[in-house]
């Protein structure tokens, strides 16, 4: 049962977005995430509109004093389990603004963080990127035994997604 | 009608005499010193002669024993600066909403920021600042240190009280799925009707404008451009284009086209940007994802011309940082032919006839052109209201005065006309570019300028994407400025919502509110 849970949270992360005094420039990006060029919904990434159905929190933003409060009782909403991704510069330590009088410099200094993207902004590749790493560290993809078929082996899960990304970078350039 | 320049000084010379001393060619077109009281005056006697005249920004200042007020003031075609003082003690000046209502939320943002009451005007708790900053502190003037102020308990306002009666207050804020940015606006609403709309900015308040005191003028450049993530290039041209001005520095020819190749790349992907949402806000999914679907190709253009896919950084004071690669040149024409030739037509067609986008925005939110004077609103939410203001033919920047290009007006006022401006400036975005590619001129792309900047004080008018963005900056003659007042589109947009959004369903609310592209981190910077 704890396992198809595990499945079920990870193969379908349902995603708030939360712009703690963001420049706008990382939320466009996550928009542009749920749009065909990038499109995370084929991940079974969703953008959630509630906190109360999400498990992920996506926040941007260098938090401003106004917005500290209201981050926090967003993340309180939030069932169990619950994970925050900081996303960008702003997030992860104040960024161009550390050190201004109304921001307090980073997510973490609200609530706690599980991972983070740097980057100003970073790029919907990166986002992507840091979500899948997230969520390989909820669910550590499991090592099979490598099948040989006429000598030549089989690859694994892990070792297909690379190919196919690097492929992509390919034919972008 | 006074239109050029000598006839308005020389009717202010003859009205005002002895009361006003008058500095040509400071800060725009001339510089009005009026003691308070005057300047309610002189305002006034430039509307009853210019109906175009408007408020462009109110800044603040502090010279230690007096604070300064200074009203940047536009007409048909110029910018002219009313400069009063108070004392820093007890500091009071007379209001001017009562003949101009735009000036509304500058004085309101003056009177947090700076602790200048205006009499006529006053108000309880913060605009801009959070709801837990200490009554008293004012952040922008010189003796505070607002890093080290302590912050108190938030306080019960009135602002977020129930509505009594029959009308419910609804709150829009400051987490919502319409909204990709936090603000609040509590709708007070009659049955389905709006009856009243109260706004709380200031959730992306970072503190910029102080912040830009305490660090170097290239330092600021990345910082300012930070203010919006999505016209960004027009904040760091706006800033580089006022510290050029002090300076009264020669920039390359070449690097104002680069410029301008910059900043209409910067209105195109922000135009689809607003014009794929406003389709989202009305529940019209589909469009929005081709939208967005269209806005990439310009955003690897973004990241060709600049070498980023958002933060450009190509403007430097005296110049560009980078050139354009010739290579890069087909590829620039293919990707902008191709939205030209292939894109536009549908888009445009939806635009025009689809029903649903017709019944969801046609006669929603009017703003009829008297409105849009009152209030001075800017950008296309003014050109939709038939109101041709467009900084890029009043006063030419960059290389535009060598452009070609028209400028767009609808006379509509509604919603659809708003959306068709941005859509139609989407075409003249792509022939601009087109047009400076096969023009642009050989030679250098920057010029070398001293750290320091000398004394002095300049203001800049650009036309971003959402409107007129204004720049001042005063400098001391050492690295860092003095005072950089950033005056955003939005921020001078929002009152005209506030007007247009009363009487009409709350459904309607999303749309009309979409039209005027709000970006909440240029309103609250």
């Amino acid at each position: 049962m704890a396992d198809a849970k595990t499945w079920a949270r990870v193969k379908s992360p349902w995603v708030l977005h939360f712009n703690s005094g963001a420049c706008n420039g990382c939320d466009i990006e996550i928009v542009a995430l749920l749009t065909p060029k990038y499109d995370v919904e084929r991940f079974g990434i969703k953008l959630e509109p509630s906190p109360r159905h999400a498990d992920i929190l996506l926040v941007t933003g260098a938090v401003t004093n106004q917005c500290a409060e209201r981050l926090k009782r967003v993340y309180d909403q939030m069932p169990q389990p619950k994970f925050v991704v900081a996303i960008g510069a702003c997030a992860c330590s104040g960024g161009v603004f550390a050190g201004t009088y109304n921001t307090l410099g980073g997510v973490d200094k609200v609530i706690p963080v599980s991972a983070y993207i740097p980057g100003c902004p970073p790029r919907p590749e990166a986002i992507i990127d840091g979500c899948v790493k997230l969520l390989n560290a909820i669910n550590p993809p499991k090592k099979k035994k490598r099948k040989q078929v006429n000598g030549i082996k089989e690859a694994t899960k892990s070792e297909v997604v690379p190919v196919v990304m690097e492929v992509k970078q390919d034919g972008k350039q | 009608m006074a239109s050029n320049n000598a006839d308005m000084v020389s009717l202010l010379e003859s009205k005002f005499g002895d009361k006003i001393q008058i500095q040509k060619d400071v800060l725009g077109t001339a510089a009005i010193i009026a003691n308070n009281g005057i300047h309610y005056d002189v305002f006034k006697a430039m509307i009853e002669a210019d109906e175009k005249t408007g408020i462009t920004a109110i800044t603040g200042l502090d010279f230690g024993a007096n604070l300064g007020v200074y009203y940047h003031v536009h007409t048909t075609n110029q910018f002219f600066t009313i400069k009063a003082v108070v004392p820093t003690v007890d500091p009071k000046i007379k209001t001017i909403v009562d003949i101009h209502p735009g000036a509304l939320f500058h004085e309101l943002e003056v009177t947090d920021l700076f602790g200048i009451v205006f009499q006529g005007n006053e108000f309880d708790g913060h605009f801009v600042l959070s709801e837990n900053w200490p009554d008293g502190v004012y952040p922008l003037r010189k003796n505070v240190d607002p890093t080290k102020v302590k912050l108190v308990p938030t306080p019960e306002r009135e602002f977020n009280k129930p509505a009594e009666g029959r009308e419910v207050k609804i709150i829009i804020g400051p987490q919502h799925p319409a909204l990709l940015e936090p603000e609040k606006f509590s709708v007070t609403v009659d049955g389905e009707t709006v009856t009243k709309v109260e706004p709380r900015i200031g959730y992306v308040h970072r503190g910029i404008e102080k912040t830009t005191e305490s660090r170097t003028y290239l330092q600021d450049t990345y910082l300012v451009e930070r203010v919006c993530g999505i016209c960004n290039a027009c904040h760091s041209y706006g800033f580089v284009e006022t510290v050029e001005r002090i300076f009264n520095a020669d920039v390359p020819e070449r690097a104002q086209y680069l410029r301008v190749i910059s900043l209409e790349l910067n209105r195109l992907h922000s135009h689809l940007l607003t014009l794929g949402h406003a389709c989202l806000e009305i529940g019209y999914e589909t469009l929005f994802q081709y939208f967005w679907r269209d806005r990439e190709p310009i955003m690897d253009l973004v990241e060709l011309t600049t070498g980023n896919r958002v933060y450009g950084s190509l403007m430097t004071i005296g110049g560009v940082r980078r050139d354009l690669n010739p290579e890069h040149v087909p590829k620039i024409k293919a990707v902008l032919n191709d939205f030209k030739t292939e894109k536009m037509p549908f888009f445009r067609k939806m635009y025009q006839d689809e029903p649903t986008l017709r019944l969801r925005m046609k006669d929603v939110g009017t703003l009829s052109r008297e409105d849009a004077l009152k209030l001075s609103v800017v950008g296309p939410v003014a050109r939709g209201s038939n109101v041709d203001m467009d900084i890029r033919k009043i006063q030419p920047y960059a290389a535009y005065g060598e452009i070609p290009f028209n400028q767009i007006v609808y006379t509509d006022g509604d919603t659809w006309a708003r959306m068709n401006v941005r859509l139609d400036e989407v075409e003249e975005s792509i022939n601009i570019i087109d047009y400076v590619i096969d023009h642009l001129p050989s030679g250098p792309i920057k010029i070398d300028l001293p750290r320091s900047v000398p004394e002095g004080e300049a203001i800049a008018c650009i036309e971003a994407p959402r409107g007129e963005l204004f720049y001042y900056v005063k400098s001391n003659g050492t690295d860092m400025p003095d005072r950089v007042k950033i005056r955003t589109p939005t921020f001078a947009n929002i009152p005209s919502f506030l007007k247009t959004a009363i009487g009409e369903s709350i459904a309607d609310v999303p749309s009309n509110f979409v039209s005027l592209d709000p970006c909440f981190s240029c309103t609250d910077r």
